[in-house]
């Protein structure tokens, strides 16, 4: 139960140039899932690592609750990784791998053999104690990791790319693991990763890193409806962006004059529409309506992208196939781009 | 080409070779200590050899005192090699110059090694006249026998001289190719810096040390050049026994000579024994 | 691991690295004053006089320095080639094959490692009397083959598990004869571990002792021979000399191949996993 506040964190590694994080600061509530979404090299690691006290930032402050932790040695902090390949404890069965942590603070025998039993009830393995981490598959290896973690009741449980390693089905799983068990302690909850998927489908609330910067901190869906600039919409897969004027209630560009949600900025901008939002057919009462010529179609089973020329601009949409199962490569077709999925970016 | 066939050519050159002169070699001692040579007319095997050896005090006693040598080299070495491994590890002022000079000495033959403890440690060497100079001592014969001496002081220093850089480049290129992240995930877990190294990291580490041990306590055992530099003469080490009986000019002494020679190849298989049977289980248990 | 570390653990770094380094040149400090030196005598530290006598001795024609020197050069060159030429095949079909027996194999190799020469050189001996090649060169260099083609088998094998034979397939299906694949494949890819493992076989053979003094019945005189006979004469100077002199070629051949040897090369890791 830990409230996680992360001030001004810099980094700039000996030798380096530029700083690998620059000034990240990020308040993480009480008991909160939270994921640091980035490219590779983009600094998250880097902050995980600061966070668990195995790197000493160059500047900025980690508090715990309020109260420093940057002078506290690793095993201070309560704060608990688990890596990406696991590190279980190759020459230790599995009950010993899990007990470690107890067993480190001197806790009696029995009283382990206790705790790791129900920990193993609760990720679903309990009949793999005695086995060495070496005969377990990848999905019950990191059930032990997780095990072996939550075992000791840390403030902090940080994971690093938890879901990547995973086949489709597993992953499902394994998040819903995740999250009961996250929930259920109430630990406040860490992880990196590189997939903004996997970031969405997780957590509570996402925060995006790109060079080193802290981007966007939000819930997952604003990322999508609210991108705060042009690198983040197309992280997330954005792909419109018209340059143009607004107005505060309208935007006007090569596509014409669009009608904007209320509070969006105004000024000189880019106006930006995810192509999922993208519509075929013209809206009840006309607004945002346009002309559009295909240019291309992509079927890609489950859905089309389809490549939409409106004058000289070309717009990517994402539509469901059956609607667009009776046009082809050079066909007219009305569209049109309802109020609410549109943004400005400045 | 099969692949059955392939393999068999591949290593039919190194397999004879190791099997006609080392497996040969072995054997024809086994069968000389044994007074065992048809092809040249002794075909009556005997235990005569044995029977001189085993009842002979100072085979003992040279058995003893190689067994002591091997065994204190050995341990000291391992435990020294694995610090020196640890000091490695992270970044220091001089690290660079460490690590060169660690791979200096393991060109270094052991011969000029103990020549060097010679002329340090010997009763009128360096550090003899250094103890003089500080007015510690007053004639040579007070500076206390290092070398030539029963407990095998010098033979020891010089063999953890060679020793620990040789178990060192080892253990390091182990503790590097495993990594830091296991200890990471200790520390992060609660424990000291003490419990991580005895729980986690020595016992991955312990396989690539018990190989080296292995190897190094059985040269130690079976080396000649050293003992017979810095060495007493009695009791001398085994090796320089056994190579006095075989060249002694009483011919009859050679198979004793022979014997010696088993004993020593046998407590070297001793040595591999307990080496695949220990090190190779502690992982795939 | 967190880089912040005390003051006193840093200090503790820094004070057994500066012990570490003079323990390691120690021995080789008074060889090579003694090589300098005319007389040296207790209780004084340094020589009286200095002098280059010892030397001008060790390097002249009569003294036969530099004939062992030539000599043992021979033998190691000779005995690593031959290992190489035996342990590569030997080393690959190590690395990229499991067979039946595969393990018992190993050890074969692995043994004379392990038991000492001594053991194994008595034997030979008696019989090399019969093959006449006691007091030979060429019955040193086989003999010498015992204690270096394991090594070189071992680093081969450690080398030739990392290997992918893809890249040999690949090179046959563009057209590439079996000679010419070898040639511009897999030798350059393997060639590290030929370096490492020759380098070791080199050393293993340089410093060997009774094996040369068994079989070449002090008629072979290597240079390690002749350094020891010099250290039991009570000739410290010309010791000094010619133990410089024997240590040089190790140095060369270290400063030659330093990167090959740092502690992430894979074939130095192989040690530790036999």
């Amino acid at each position: 139960m830990t409230h996680v506040s992360i001030k001004g964190l810099t980094k700039v590694y000996p030798g380096a140039t530029e700083p690998s994080l620059d000034r990240l600061s990020l308040e993480i509530p009480t008991g909160e899932l939270t994921a640091l979404l980035g490219p590779s090299g983009c600094g998250k690691t880097t902050t995980m690592k600061m966070i668990a006290g195995l790197l000493e930032p160059t500047s900025g402050d980690v508090t715990f609750d309020g109260r420093s932790v940057l002078q506290d040695k690793p095993e201070d902090r309560g704060v608990v990784m688990v890596f990406q390949n696991y590190l279980l404890f190759p020459y230790m069965s599995v009950a010993d791998n899990v007990g470690f942590g107890l067993k480190m603070r001197k806790i009696d025998p029995a009283e382990i053999k206790r705790r790791v039993g129900e920990m193993l009830e609760l990720v679903k393995l309990p009949d793999l104690g005695d086995r060495k981490p070496i005969a377990l598959s990848g999905g019950q290896q990191q059930r032990v990791a997780l095990a072996r973690a939550l075992i000791v009741q840390p403030n902090v449980l940080l994971l690093d790319e938890p879901l990547s390693n995973l086949d489709a089905h597993l992953r499902f799983e394994m998040r819903d693991l995740i999250r009961s068990l996250q929930q259920e302690m109430g630990i406040t909850t860490i992880f990196v990763t590189h997939d903004q998927e996997e970031a969405v489908v997780l957590a509570d609330r996402v925060a995006l890193i790109l060079d080193g910067q802290m981007k966007q901190y939000d819930k997952p869906d604003v990322f999508y409806k609210r991108p705060v600039d042009e690198a983040t919409a197309r992280f997330f897969g954005g792909h419109n962006f018209i340059n143009g004027m607004s107005d505060g209630q309208s935007f006007d560009s090569e596509l014409g004059r669009l009608i904007l949600p209320d509070n969006a900025a105004s000024g000189i901008g880019k106006l930006t529409f995810r192509p999922e939002n993208v519509r075929i057919g013209n809206a009840g009462d006309g607004t945002n309506s346009l002309k559009a010529t295909i240019a291309d179609v992509i079927y890609l089973g489950t859905q089309t992208r389809l490549k939409l020329r409106v004058g000289d601009t070309v717009l990517d949409a994402v539509v469901n196939p059956n609607e667009i199962e009776t046009y082809g490569v050079g066909d007219t077709l009305p569209i049109h781009l309802p109020t609410s999925s549109l943004w400005v970016i400045q | 080409m099969s692949d059955r066939m392939k393999i068999f050519l591949l290593i039919l050159p190194a397999m004879f070779i190791i099997v006609v002169l080392f497996f040969g070699g072995l054997l024809i001692g086994l069968m000389r200590s044994f007074n065992y040579m048809p092809v040249i007319g002794l075909t009556e095997p005997d235990f005569s050899a044995y029977i001189s050896v085993f009842t002979d005090k100072e085979f003992y006693l040279s058995f003893l005192l190689t067994f002591h040598i091997a065994f204190t080299s050995t341990v000291i070495s391992s435990i020294l090699a694995i610090g020196a491994a640890l000091l490695l590890r992270r970044n220091f002022v001089g690290r660079r110059i460490v690590n060169f000079l660690f791979q200096l000495n393991l060109t270094v033959p052991h011969l000029v090694g103990a020549i060097g403890m010679l002329y340090l440690f010997s009763q009128s060497g360096s550090f003899a006249r250094l103890a003089n100079e500080f007015g510690m001592i007053q004639g040579p014969s007070d500076f206390p026998a290092l070398v030539f001496d029963p407990y095998a002081i010098g033979i020891i220093l010089q063999y953890v001289w060679k020793e620990i850089p040789f178990i060192g480049v080892i253990v390091l290129a182990n503790m590097q190719s495993i990594g830091e992240d296991y200890e990471s995930v200790a520390r992060s877990l609660g424990a000291s810096k003490w419990q991580t190294f005895r729980f986690v990291l020595l016992p991955l580490i312990f396989p690539g040390v018990l190989s080296a041990s292995v190897m190094v306590f059985a040269f130690t055992f079976g080396a000649y050049e050293i003992p017979a530099i810095l060495g007493a003469n009695f009791p001398a080490a085994l090796p320089v026994l056994a190579y006095r009986k075989y060249t002694d000019v009483d011919l009859a002494a050679r198979p004793e000579a022979m014997a010696m020679a088993i004993v020593i190849a046998l407590l070297s298989a001793l040595m591999i024994y307990f080496y695949v049977r220990y090190s190779r289980r502690r992982i795939r248990g | 691991m967190s880089n912040r570390e005390s003051v006193s653990i840093r200090s503790f770094r820094v004070l057994t690295g500066v012990f570490l380094i003079t323990w390691l040149i120690l021995p080789l400090i008074p060889l090579a004053i003694w090589s300098f030196a005319h007389g040296w005598f207790y209780p004084d530290l340094l020589p009286q006089t200095w002098s280059l006598r010892a030397w001008k001795y060790a390097l002249s024609d009569t003294a036969g320095v530099i004939d062992s020197l030539w000599l043992t050069i021979g033998i190691s060159l000779a005995a690593t080639v031959l290992s190489i030429l035996v342990g590569v095949p030997a080393g690959r079909a190590l690395g990229m094959y499991k067979f039946r027996g595969k393990e018992i194999v190993e050890l074969m190799i692995l043994a004379p490692t392990i038991v000492p020469g001594i053991a194994v050189v008595l034997g030979i001996h008696s019989v090399f009397i019969s093959l006449g090649l006691n007091n030979t060169v060429w019955g040193v260099i086989l003999v010498h083959l015992i204690p270096t083609l394991p090594y070189m088998v071992l680093v081969m094998a450690g080398i030739f598990a990392n290997y992918d034979p893809a890249f040999e397939a690949q090179a046959r299906s563009l057209g590439a004869s079996s000679l010419k694949t070898f040639w511009y494949v897999t030798l350059p890819a393997i060639r590290p571990g030929i370096i490492v493992g020759g380098l070791f076989a080199f050393l293993v053979s340089w410093s060997q002792y009774i094996l040369t003094l068994l079989i070449g019945g002090g008629r072979v005189e290597t240079l390690p021979l002749l350094l020891f006979n010099f250290a039991t004469s009570g000739r410290n100077d010309i010791t000094g000399a010619i133990g410089m002199i024997y240590i040089l070629p190790g140095i060369v051949i270290l400063l030659l191949t330093a990167k090959h040897l740092s502690g992430r090369s894979g074939a130095v890791g192989g040690f530790g996993q036999i």
